[in-house]
C-alpha cells in the first residue's frame, strides 16, 4: 500500500507520484503553502528542491535551510528561473523536465527516499522565447513524477495569470489545490493525449 | 472494421473525457470567483477563462435589469466591445429575464444569458462567437453566466458588509474619540475649577495647565510682564516685547475672542472686563496642542479671568473703603471707629498724622492724574499714607516726616513738569484731630495765595503770626481791631470796588518797597503812588510812623488771616 505524504498544509495529505497545481492571491497566500511545505519535508527528511521567482523568495527560502543536511549533503536546494526554468536565456522543456529528473536522480543517489519538488511559475508570464510551451510541459511533467519518489507543487499566482491559462493548467493537473482544498480532477488531459491535440 | 470501432470508441471516450475535463476546470475557476471578493476580479476572470472553454468569447456584461447604459456596461476581455453595442438594451428589455440571442454588430453569433442573484436579476452576459457554439459550448457559457452571476452577487453583498462594518468602525472609533475628548474635558473642568476655588492665584493656574497639557505656560500682564510660569524653561531673564507689538497681539486677541498662534506660542487673552486684562499662553513650539490642550487653554483663560476678577475686586472694594475712611477722617469722627477701620486696612493710624493738601494749577488739575501722581510718589518716598480726592485737591494724610517742598517738587517730577502748590497741616494726635489739621493745610494754602509769595511748600506750622492768628478762638475781638484800623479802607473797597486794603497790605508786607509791591499786585509804580496817596488821605494816618506801622500791618495779617478762614 502506497503511504501518504503529509504537505504541512493543514491536514491535506497527498501521494507519491502527484503532480499537484496550487493557486494563491499574492506573496502572503503563496508562503502559506510554500513554507509549511518545504518545512514538513525538512523535517521529514525529505530532499527539497525549491525554484521561486526572486532572489529575495528564495533568501528566505533558504533560511528554512538546517545547517547541515541528513546525509552530508545540502537538504533544500533553491534555484531561482534564471538558474532553472529559463536558464540559458530561454524555456525549453526538455532541459527543464532532465533538470527535475538529474535533480531526482542525485537526491536518490545521496540517499533521500523522498523527494519534494516545489516550483513558482510566474516566470511564464516573462517575455522570453519558449513560455508559451508552459502547458505542454505541465502535460509531460505528468509523465515524469509517478516514476520517482516524489510530489510536485506548482504555484500560480491568480492575479497574474488569466482564466485562460488557470483553465488549461487545470486540465493538465489530476490535483488542484485551491485554499487548502483538493479538487481532484480524473479527467484530466493525459499528456499523450494533449501533446497530440497541441502538435495537430 | 474493429479498428474503425476502436478509433469511434476512443474517440468517442476522450470527447467525453474533454467534456468533463472542461466541466472540472469550470468547477475551479467557479470556485476561484466564489472566493473573490472583487466584482471586477470576478468578471475578468470569467471573460479571461472563456477561450480556455470553447470557441467563443465573452463581449461584455450589461447590468442594471436591463437598462443598459454608458455606465454599466463592462467589457469583456479578449476583444470584447469596449461599448454597449448599439440597440442591446432595447433587444435585452424584451428578452424580459431569459437567455436569448441578440444581434451585434458583425458577429456571426451573440446571446445573453442572464446573470441571476438570489434577489433576482443583475444583467446579462453577453457572449459571442464566430460561428454558432455546440450544444457543449452553450452548456458551458450557460453554467459561466450562472456562476458569474452567484459570484457578483456574492461579492456585493460582501462588498455592502464591508462598508458596513467599516461605517461601524468608523463610528466606534469617532465614539471612543468623542468620549476620550469628553473625559480630558473632565478632567480639565475638575483640575481647573479646583484650582479657581481654593485661591492656588495665578501660579496655581500655570501650574496646572501645565499639568494638563505637557506644555510650559506663562501668565502675562497687559504690558507683557511675566506673573507666573508653570512647567520647565522659564526664560531668565523674561523678554519683553516692544510696545506697538504687544498692542497689535492684544487688539488680536480682542478681535478674536479664541486662542491665537503667536509664533511658538498659543495665546488666548483673560479679561473679565475691559480694565483688566491678562494673556494666558501655551509654549507650543512643535504646534503639537490638540483639541483637548485647546479646551484646557480657552478654560484656563475662563479662570483665570475670574482671578483677575477677584483681585481687582478685592482691590477695589480696599480702595472705596479707604476712600471712604479719609472722607470721614477729614469730616470728623470718633477715633474708636477711626482705628477699627484703619486696622481693617492695615493702616496705622495710631501714629500722629496730618494732612497735607496738594492742588494742580494748568494742566495738573486734573485730579485722576494727580491723584495718580501723588500715589506714585509717596510710594517711592516710602511713607504710610491715605490718600483721596477732596474739593478739587488731593488729600494726603500720613504720619510720616519730610521735606514737603522736595516731596512737591518729586510730585511734579512724576507729572512730568506744571504747576502744583501743597499746604501742610500740623500734626493730629487723634484721627479726631484730623479736620483742624485739614483746616490748617487749606490755610496755610489760601495765606500763601494772597500774602505769601512764593510757589514751594507751605507748612501751617511756619506761619508764625498768622498761626497765631489763626488760633485765637474768638474772631469778633480780632475784627474789632481790623475794623478799627482798616475800617475806612473796607468800606471803600466795597463800596468803590477798589483794593485799597490789598494794596496796603502787600506795600507792608514788602517793607515799603515801591517795585516789588507794583510787581505783585501787577500795578504801574505811579497807580501804586496814587493809592498809597488815597490811603492816607482816607485814614489821615501816616505810615512812616513805627506805631502807625506796626498796628496797620498786624491789622492787615490779621484781616487776611480772618479772610482766609472764612472762606
Amino acid at each position: 500500500m502506497i503511504e501518504s505524504v503529509p504537505t504541512g498544509i493543514r491536514e491535506l495529505k497527498l501521494f507519491p507520484g502527484d503532480h499537484v497545481c496550487a493557486f494563491y492571491r499574492g506573496s502572503g497566500d503563496r508562503d502559506e503553502v510554500l513554507m509549511p511545505y518545504l518545512r514538513t519535508g525538512i523535517t521529514s527528511g525529505d530532499k527539497c528542491i525549491c525554484i521561486v521567482d526572486s532572489a529575495n523568495t528564495a533568501e528566505q527560502v533558504k533560511m528554512l535551510d538546517p545547517d547541515d543536511g541528513v546525509h552530508g549533503h545540502q537538504q533544500l536546494d533553491v534555484h531561482i528561473p534564471e538558474t532553472s526554468y529559463l536558464a540559458g536565456g530561454g524555456f525549453s522543456r526538455e532541459e527543464m523536465l532532465g533538470f527535475w529528473t538529474d535533480h531526482l536522480n542525485a537526491a536518490a543517489d545521496d540517499g533521500y527516499p523522498f523527494s519534494r519538488l516545489v516550483g513558482e511559475m510566474t516566470w511564464a508570464l516573462r517575455d522570453a522565447p519558449g513560455v508559451e510551451d508552459l502547458v505542454l510541459y505541465e502535460a509531460e511533467l505528468n509523465r515524469v513524477a509517478p516514476k520517482y519518489p516524489t510530489v510536485v507543487l506548482c504555484l500560480y499566482d491568480l492575479d497574474r495569470f488569466t482564466g485562460e491559462v488557470i483553465v488549461s493548467i487545470v486540465k493538465t493537473h489530476p490535483k488542484v489545490l485551491i485554499r487548502g482544498m483538493v479538487v481532484e480532477n480524473p479527467y484530466y488531459v493525459e499528456p499523450d493525449e494533449f501533446l497530440r491535440y497541441a502538435e495537430a | 472494421m474493429l479498428d474503425e470501432l476502436e478509433i469511434q470508441a476512443t474517440s468517442g471516450e476522450a470527447v467525453l473525457r474533454q467534456r468533463l475535463g472542461n466541466l472540472r476546470a469550470l468547477l475551479v475557476i467557479s470556485l476561484l470567483m466564489t472566493e473573490s471578493v472583487e466584482e471586477e476580479q470576478i468578471l475578468q476572470l470569467a471573460s479571461s477563462s472563456a477561450p480556455g472553454l470553447g470557441h467563443w468569447r465573452i463581449e461584455g456584461y450589461a447590468f442594471g435589469d436591463g437598462a443598459v447604459g454608458e455606465t454599466s456596461w463592462r467589457p469583456g476581455t479578449n476583444g470584447g466591445s469596449p461599448r454597449a453595442p448599439t440597440g442591446l438594451a432595447a433587444q435585452l428589455t424584451d428578452l424580459g429575464g431569459t437567455a436569448g440571442p441578440v444581434d451585434l454588430p458583425g458577429r456571426v453569433w451573440a446571446s445573453a444569458f442572464p446573470l441571476r442573484s438570489v434577489t433576482g436579476l443583475l444583467g446579462y452576459l453577453i457572449a459571442s462567437s464566430d460561428e454558432p457554439p455546440s450544444t457543449d459550448e452553450n452548456f458551458l457559457i450557460q453554467v459561466v453566466a450562472q456562476q458569474t452571476g452567484v459570484a457578483v452577487s456574492n461579492a456585493r453583498l460582501h462588498a455592502q458588509e464591508r462598508a458596513t462594518a467599516a461605517e461601524l468602525v468608523a463610528t466606534n472609533a469617532a465614539l471612543e474619540e468623542t468620549v476620550s475628548t469628553l473625559q480630558r474635558s473632565m478632567r480639565i473642568h475638575d483640575r481647573l475649577t479646583k484650582v479657581a476655588v481654593s485661591a492656588e492665584g495665578q501660579p496655581g493656574i500655570a501650574k496646572a495647565l501645565h499639568e494638563l497639557t505637557g506644555m510650559p505656560v506663562a501668565i502675562e500682564d497687559r504690558h507683557g510682564n511675566l506673573r507666573a510660569w508653570g512647567g520647565p524653561g522659564q526664560p531668565e531673564p523674561y523678554p519683553k516685547e516692544s510696545f506697538a507689538r504687544r498692542e497689535q497681539l492684544l487688539r488680536r486677541l480682542i478681535r478674536e475672542g479664541k486662542p491665537v498662534r503667536d509664533g511658538a506660542r498659543l495665546t488666548m487673552l483673560a479679561s473679565p472686563r475691559p480694565d483688566v486684562l491678562g494673556v494666558l499662553s501655551l509654549i507650543d513650539p512643535e504646534r503639537a496642542a490638540d483639541t483637548a490642550d485647546l479646551i484646557a487653554l480657552e478654560h484656563g483663560a475662563t479662570v483665570l479671568s475670574m482671578e483677575l476678577a477677584r483681585v481687582r475686586g478685592i482691590a477695589d472694594t480696599e480702595l472705596r473703603l479707604r476712600r471712604d475712611l479719609v472722607h470721614d477722617l477729614l469730616s470728623g469722627t470718633d477715633d474708636e471707629s477711626a482705628y477699627l477701620r484703619s486696622d481693617a486696612l492695615e493702616h496705622d493710624l495710631r501714629q500722629p498724622h496730618r494732612v497735607i493738601v496738594i492742588e494742580g494749577r494748568g494742566r495738573t488739575r486734573n485730579e485722576d492724574l494727580l491723584l495718580h501722581a501723588v500715589r506714585r510718589t509717596v510710594r517711592d518716598h516710602r511713607l504710610s499714607f491715605l490718600l483721596d480726592s477732596w474739593s478739587g485737591a488731593v488729600v494726603l494724610l500720613t504720619a510720616g516726616e519730610m521735606n514737603w517742598e522736595q516731596l512737591r517738587t518729586s510730585i511734579l517730577t512724576e507729572l512730568g513738569g506744571g504747576q502744583c502748590r501743597l499746604g501742610v497741616g500740623g500734626l493730629s494726635a487723634r484721627p479726631s484731630e484730623l479736620p483742624r489739621s485739614l483746616r490748617e493745610a487749606q490755610l496755610a494754602l489760601r495765606l500763601q495765595q494772597t500774602v505769601i509769595s512764593g510757589t514751594g511748600a507751605c507748612e501751617y506750622s511756619k506761619l508764625g503770626v498768622f498761626r497765631m492768628l489763626a488760633a485765637i478762638p474768638n474772631l469778633s475781638e480780632v475784627d474789632s481791631f481790623v475794623r478799627e484800623w482798616l475800617g475806612t479802607l473796607i468800606d471803600y473797597d466795597i463800596a468803590k470796588h477798589a483794593e485799597l486794603v490789598k494794596t496796603l497790605t502787600q506795600y507792608l508786607e514788602h517793607g515799603g518797597n515801591y517795585d516789588a509791591t507794583a510787581l505783585t499786585l501787577s500795578v504801574h509804580r505811579s497807580t501804586l503812588k496814587y493809592r498809597l496817596q488815597r490811603i492816607r488821605e482816607l485814614t489821615g494816618l501816616e505810615l512812616n510812623d513805627p506805631d502807625v506801622h506796626f498796628n496797620l500791618q498786624l491789622a492787615t495779617r490779621a484781616w487776611t488771616t480772618v479772610e482766609a478762614m472764612r472762606h
